[in-house]
């Protein structure tokens, strides 16, 4: 098993999680939004597979390359 | 010797060049799906029509080499693509690594000067080890074999130039890649300075070669490469592709051709493709799929400096280059990479009468400690510099966002031809959230909530597009789903009739990987 770290490409803060740990995900699919710049900018899954950890919470600033969840990939 | 042993001295000399660097290296190449430096010709070339040079060029510089070297390693000559007349350089790998040296270095030198000479477009299909050892080696070595073009690596753009980066590209490879207006790598393949044994000896450490000069690094790190493809067939059609967009020569303009059925309906619903709340992202492609002729959208480094979109296309059957920010990522704030990326795509569009389009959503420059790291000043007025000394038609569409420096990069002011925006547009210095903290500052949110509210509001109306509409500030503003018409009548106005369609090209000389 395979996993995956989904990182923030923005410096920000989080703004909503619209997932919980055990989520299934595909590619392209919404787990989280971070704030920046005023923007509110989607993190999605890149591959298809399972929410294994969420390792930020709502509110909280991140920085860019930051890991916010993890995702077990598909067999 | 009588004719006939002549003739048949001429079929063995032939068939020896043609042999390139014999049976079982060819047989490995085939083998593990790489086409030969011939093969790869043949596929690029309409049937029969490549015209070739240099064919009975050897080493003239190590007398033994001479017959281990046909065509010295490198295929040159004239082919017709898509029924235009193209320089073709072809590195046989085969052949000493498709090493340079005296004879092949000629022979480059003749085809480029033709095609400079003569107006036509140059392929550059790259596989080489680099200088060839020993020719290149001591002062006689380097005198006799350097330095004798000083136009060898000078770019006027004079004509347009697409590499394909095929294997190993070390040295000149290299060069010609990095010279080019469009290249294009195989994964797999590898382009550095040298190569990763050299880089080892250099500085005592193991090299991987794909972390030296790999497809990832190309596409994600330096930009150097626009496209990246899986096989040398696919590598080769995707210059066929770059080339349809292309006018032979930079006195030429672009060919344009027929319209695809089905391009005028596809715009029906771009205004759905903006989100209502003014803080969410979408992605930019799909407007300008739905702006451009079918399937004609040729995207150049989709990998690199992503906040931003870059490609040519076709409206109305001519060619565009399309410069569009893209809110899908960070926001569409404008970063370095970016700003590089969109520089060199203005050089293309400038130095071959190609018109731009620009569809604008930014929220501005990307503001922080990366990108001051790297120089984003420098790239932001170098961008801006390149778009003021562009000569060909500008034509911008405020889609949503423009803000301060990035309303001026993006076409904004006089720095197009025309500006139009659609209804959803909102022009200002900075978004309104930042300016009321500036407006209001040392002022504490929470104990004047209402107050900030009010010039938070205040701010967003005054952005909005009319105030700027009133004053002729955007020459017009347009429903959505009228950009199509829109841009292929405002193409025509700005047809550059006095100069029967060709530019200044003040950007002729713009190091693009600066």
């Amino acid at each position: 098993m395979t996993d995956v770290e989904v990182k923030s490409e923005v410096t920000g803060t989080i703004w909503k999680i619209e997932m919980k740990v055990g989520d299934a995900v595909d590619v392209g699919d919404e787990i989280l939004i971070v704030e920046s710049m005023k923007m509110e900018i989607p993190v999605m899954a890149s591959i298809p597979g399972r929410i294994s950890k969420i390792t930020v919470s709502e509110g909280q600033p991140v920085e860019e390359g930051d890991t916010l969840a993890i995702i077990e990939a598909q067999k | 010797m009588g004719h006939g042993e002549l003739l048949a001295d001429y079929n063995d000399r032939e068939a020896k060049a043609l042999a390139m660097g014999g049976q079982k290296k060819l047989e490995k190449r085939r083998a593990s799906g790489i086409l030969n430096a011939r093969e790869r010709v043949d596929y690029l070339a309409d049937p029969d029509s490549f015209l070739e040079v240099g064919l009975f060029g050897t080493s003239s510089v190590i007398p033994e080499d001479r017959d281990k070297t046909p065509a010295d390693g490198k295929v040159c000559g004239f082919a017709k693509i898509a029924g235009r007349e193209t320089a073709v350089i072809s590195n046989d790998f085969t052949v000493k690594g498709a090493s340079s040296s005296l004879t092949n270095m000629k022979k480059i030198g003749h085809v480029k000067k033709t095609a400079t000479k003569r107006g036509l477009p140059i392929v550059f299909l790259g596989e080489s080890s680099g200088a060839r050892m020993p020719d290149n080696m001591g002062s006689r070595g380097m005198g006799a074999l350097l330095g004798n073009d000083p136009t060898q690596y000078m770019r006027g753009r004079e004509t347009p130039w697409a590499s394909a980066v095929l294997g190993p590209c070390y040295g000149s490879s290299a060069w010609y890649t990095c010279l080019s207006d469009f290249s294009v790598m195989r994964k797999g393949a590898v382009m550095a300075v040298a190569s990763p044994q050299l880089a080892s000896l250099a500085i005592g450490q193991a090299v991987e070669p794909e972390e030296l000069g790999g497809w990832e690094v190309h596409s994600e790190t330096t930009g150097l490469i626009d496209a990246f493809v899986d096989s040398d067939e696919e590598a080769l059609d995707v210059i066929k592709r770059f080339l349809s967009y292309m006018p032979s020569n930079h006195n030429e303009a672009p060919p344009r051709l027929v319209v695809p059925a089905g391009s005028d309906t596809a715009s029906a619903s771009l205004m759905g493709l903006v989100p209502e709340s003014r803080k969410r992202v979408y992605d930019m492609h799909k407007v300008i799929n739905g702006v451009l002729d079918c399937d004609s959208f040729f995207e150049v480094k989709s990998r690199f400096g992503r906040v931003a979109i870059t490609g040519l296309g076709r409206l109305d059957g001519r060619t565009v280059g399309v410069i569009a920010n893209n809110p899908l990522v960070k926001g569409g704030a404008l970063d370095a990479q970016a700003c590089e990326k969109i520089t060199g795509f203005l050089v293309l569009c400038d130095s071959f009468n190609i018109p731009i389009l620009m569809f604008v959503d930014t929220p501005g420059f990307t503001i922080g400690m990366e990108g001051e790291r790297q120089r984003a000043p420098g790239k932001i007025i170098n961008f801006m510099t390149a778009l003021q000394s562009c000569s060909v038609p500008k034509l911008s569409v405020i889609v949503r966002k423009s803000y301060g420096q990035a309303y001026l990069n993006m076409g904004g002011g006089q720095n197009s031809d025309q500006v139009a925006a659609w209804p959803t547009a909102e022009v200002s210095f900075m978004d309104p959230a930042f300016a009321t903290n500036v407006v209001l500052w040392g002022r504490d949110e929470k104990a004047e909530p209402e107050k900030f509210q009010q010039v938070r509001a205040q701010m967003e109306q005054d952005g909005s597009i009319w105030d700027m509409a009133s004053s002729f500030a955007v020459q017009a503003v347009i429903r959505p789903d009228e950009t199509r018409q829109y841009l292929m009548r405002m193409l025509e106005v700005h047809e550059m009739r006095i100069t029967g369609g060709i530019g200044q090209h003040v950007l002729r000389n713009w190091p693009t990987t600066f």
